[in-house]
């Protein structure tokens, strides 16, 4: 970590913290009371976003642990968030089993399964890998739809999220839920990165071969990542099902996959920073899109063809997303570095 | 040392004031001078089904327009409209909902079921009234606050299957029917009335198959249907994968040879155009409305505003649901603000979404929707504010009715065992 001149790290707790220096703790509970505070500003629609973007940060972390850092490219994440979305409605639904039982049985089927789609990454990589990864999808699809315990087409009802008796039913109460859940895992994340199994991850991804001949389990380790990420992917079903209350597996489609991707991908992959950014950029771009910007097209420019409005919004979403893939491949974490970069050194170029 | 803790102290009282403020902002900036009924629309201009979503908008946006420019809103409170498009995703209609909710609306409306299926769940637990144009039995069973404006994808079903048997089967025995359904809600509410009705109306169903809304050839399960020898094929989708299913039976020569019938999802011109008038000539479909030119009251103004706003869109059938659509919202407000008063319709919160469920959407009897439809009624225990519907046949590119209106009984999917929940 790159530290403010003139603060130094004596010993190797300094040197290990995440949260280094007084003004980093200054921010960082700054933003937390800011944060914690939003519901008390923030109307049900503004909670419901930060809500869907807190739920997909956990995906995205999970996805970004297995991608950006073990560089096991997988195009399926949205079947195996559907994985954890379905079991935790069957356990609270159909056999009435609490929240908290749902939640991480949820997080362990979807590992498992994960594991399971995993296996052909110990013989194949990069695009052959990610096909597999697409066939887990339609597979996982294809059985939620033909499964009678699942609904099967007509889908699911989940009942609310409930701890102790207390019933989560307001958007504020689900906000504080899954902001709790999302920064554990975000500091899950970034600790894991700092273990010896996030530096065998690191290894895996940089050069399997070598990190092989060093003694690394490339079978171990690559269904680890495949477990850990799809088990964040499964809390996140999880959420995503108790907010929703009702689950189709048309909410899991494959282009919510790709989007995972490209939320990482935009974000920064590799860093613990880079999903957060990513989540938040994508989310908010389609809400302004579709809430502010096509209305407002509709309703001033009335002389534009009919749909010319509607049409705008995927034309801007995927310009934006080659944009950045050009100008800023590394993502907007690097971004940040950069920033704070230039901040420190501010006003002296060197 | 004195100053950073100088810094330190402005730092904390700067937050405090942040977290006090922001309250006070958000509360300031919302509310409106002007009295107005909000409604909250949420269609699939793009995506998958934006054939069917893009002239759905235009025509609710368009009959709000008429009701509020001619028939000066409603009571003489104009219209208005939230209108987001939901781009046939899932996700997005949630949020889109939680932002009706939020801004003040006091009732929504969707056109697709699979948009409702996602966000239904949303409005039923904040009992927000939602009306769907297409309608599948989960959504309005058992009953709660989300109701069909016109039958649903079983009745179609019911209804093609009983004219079929009544008019056009005329073998021995049982017809053999395969279906081939779209992979969601519209394909499989029509799979759910045969489940709970193909016995007693004497119909074998042989096979089903699914495909998804983007499909570009059924010729593998069309092949596996043709092997199984069927009388009738009834397809449940959207226009463009039941234009080339169609196609796909002419060209293995299944068709013509069998009946086809087609739900009322996908039983638009943008079909016939699709799979070509000479394929798609005697293609047998059900609609909950008239058709364009048809002797109707409501016919005449409707044709005008399509054809001066929207004029690609006219022949569009679609384009009439939605515009009776916007009529009915406009009817469930005038009797809901004949009972409450618009001072506890203009609050936009629960109250008022009781208020335009129990004393408007409840309250509505035989209103006419100039024609364009089955009369609309609510009756207890029945979610579908309209209950008729005709069949119709593709005869040289038009589509021309061939019943009067049918009326579609209740059929109560939640005492089947097998109805999900």
């Amino acid at each position: 970590m790159t530290l403010p001149c003139g603060v130094r790290n004596y010993n190797y707790a300094e040197d290990m913290a995440i949260v280094r220096t007084k003004t980093h703790w200054a921010l960082l509970i700054g933003f937390l009371i800011l944060l914690f505070v939003a519901p008390l500003y923030l109307g049900n629609y503004w909670l419901g976003v930060t809500n869907l973007i807190g739920i997909t940060l956990i995906a995205a972390l999970g996805l970004n642990i297995l991608v950006g850092y073990c560089g096991q490219l997988s195009i399926g994440h949205a079947g195996f968030i559907a994985v954890g979305a379905y079991t935790a409605a069957i356990l609270t639904n159909r056999l009435e089993l609490p929240f908290l039982a749902g939640l991480v049985c949820a997080g362990l089927v979807a590992g498992i399964i994960g594991i399971i789609f995993g296996l052909p990454s110990v013989r194949v990589k990069g695009f052959y890998l990610a096909i597999t990864t697409i066939a887990a999808q339609f597979i996982i699809i294809w059985v939620i739809n033909h499964w009678s315990l699942t609904g099967g087409f007509t889908g699911i009802k989940v009942p609310y999220a409930a701890i102790g008796g207390f019933e989560f039913r307001s958007e504020a109460s689900q906000f504080y839920l899954i902001m709790v859940i999302a920064a554990l895992c975000a500091f899950f994340a970034k600790n894991l990165a700092r273990t010896r199994v996030g530096r065998a991850f690191i290894a895996v991804r940089d050069n399997d071969l070598a990190a092989e001949v060093m003694g690394i389990n490339l079978l171990y380790y690559k269904l680890l990542a495949f477990f850990i990420g799809c088990f964040l992917a499964g809390i996140a079903g999880a959420l995503l099902a108790h907010w929703i209350g009702y689950l189709n597996a048309e909410q899991f489609s494959l282009t919510e996959s790709i989007l995972y991707i490209g939320m990482i991908i935009i974000g920064g992959l590799g860093t613990t920073l880079g999903p957060i950014l990513g989540v938040v950029f994508i989310r908010l771009l389609q809400q302004v899109l579709t809430v502010e910007l096509v209305p407002f097209l509709e309703g001033t420019f009335t002389a534009l063809p009919a749909g010319f409005a509607t049409g705008v919004t995927p034309m801007l979403f995927g310009l934006v997303i080659v944009l950045f893939l050009v100008l800023e491949p590394r993502g907007l974490a690097h971004r940040w570095m950069l920033f704070k970069a230039a901040y420190r050194l501010w006003p002296f170029s060197y | 040392m004195k100053e950073k803790k100088a810094l330190v102290i402005t730092g904390l009282i700067c937050l405090a004031l942040v977290i006090i403020a922001l309250p006070v902002f958000s509360a300031c900036s919302g509310g409106g001078g002007d009295k107005t009924l909000k409604v909250g629309i949420t269609t699939p201009s793009t995506g998958a089904a934006a054939e069917k979503g893009a002239p759905m908008g235009h025509a609710n946006l368009d009959a709000i327009k008429y009701i509020n420019e001619e028939l000066g809103g409603v009571n003489g409170y104009p219209v208005e409209v939230v209108w987001l498009d939901n781009a046939y995703d899932a996700s997005k209609v949630v949020t889109n909902v939680k932002k009706f909710m939020d801004d003040g609306c006091i009732m929504f409306a969707t056109s697709s079921s699979k948009m409702m299926s996602a966000s239904m769940e949303i409005a039923n637990r904040a009992e927000f009234p939602g009306i769907a144009s297409f309608n599948a039995p989960v959504l309005h069973r058992p009953p709660q606050h989300i109701y069909g404006q016109m039958t649903d994808y079983g009745d179609d079903w019911t209804a093609f299957t009983k004219y079929f048997m009544d008019n056009v089967w005329k073998g021995p025995g049982k017809p053999r029917m395969a279906m081939h359904l779209l992979n969601n809600t519209t394909g499989y509410g029509a799979l759910d009335a045969s489940k709970a009705a193909a016995d007693d109306l004497g119909v074998e169903i042989i096979a089903v198959e699914e495909h998804t809304a983007t499909t570009t050839s059924e010729m593998e399960s069309m092949t596996r249907i043709k092997a199984l020898n069927p009388d009738v094929l009834y397809i449940s989708s959207t226009p463009a994968p039941t234009a080339v299913i169609v196609k796909n039976a002419f060209e293995l020569g299944l068709y013509p040879g069998i009946a086809i019938g087609c739900g009322h999802a996908s039983y638009t011109i943008a079909m016939v155009d699709i799979a070509g008038a000479d394929i798609a000539q005697g293609v047998y479909g059900v609609f909950p409305t008239v058709n364009w030119g048809d002797d109707v009251p409501g016919m005449a103004k409707m044709t005008e505003y399509c054809q001066n706003l929207h004029p690609d869109d006219y022949g569009n059938m679609d384009y009439i649901t939605s515009w009776a659509q916007s009529l009915i919202m406009a009817e469930i407000l005038r009797v809901a603000l004949d009972n409450v008063g618009y001072d506890v319709l203009a609050k936009g919160d629960v109250e008022s979404w009781r208020a335009v469920e129990t004393q408007g959407i409840q309250k509505l009897s035989g209103y006419d929707v100039g024609g364009l439809h089955g009369p609309v009624s609510y009756t207890t225990g029945d979610n579908r504010l309209s209950k008729s519907l005709r069949v119709f046949q593709v005869q040289s590119g038009q589509i021309v009715p061939l019943t009067d209106w049918i009326e579609a009984p209740l059929v109560k999917y939640e005492e089947f065992d097998w109805f999900g929940q």
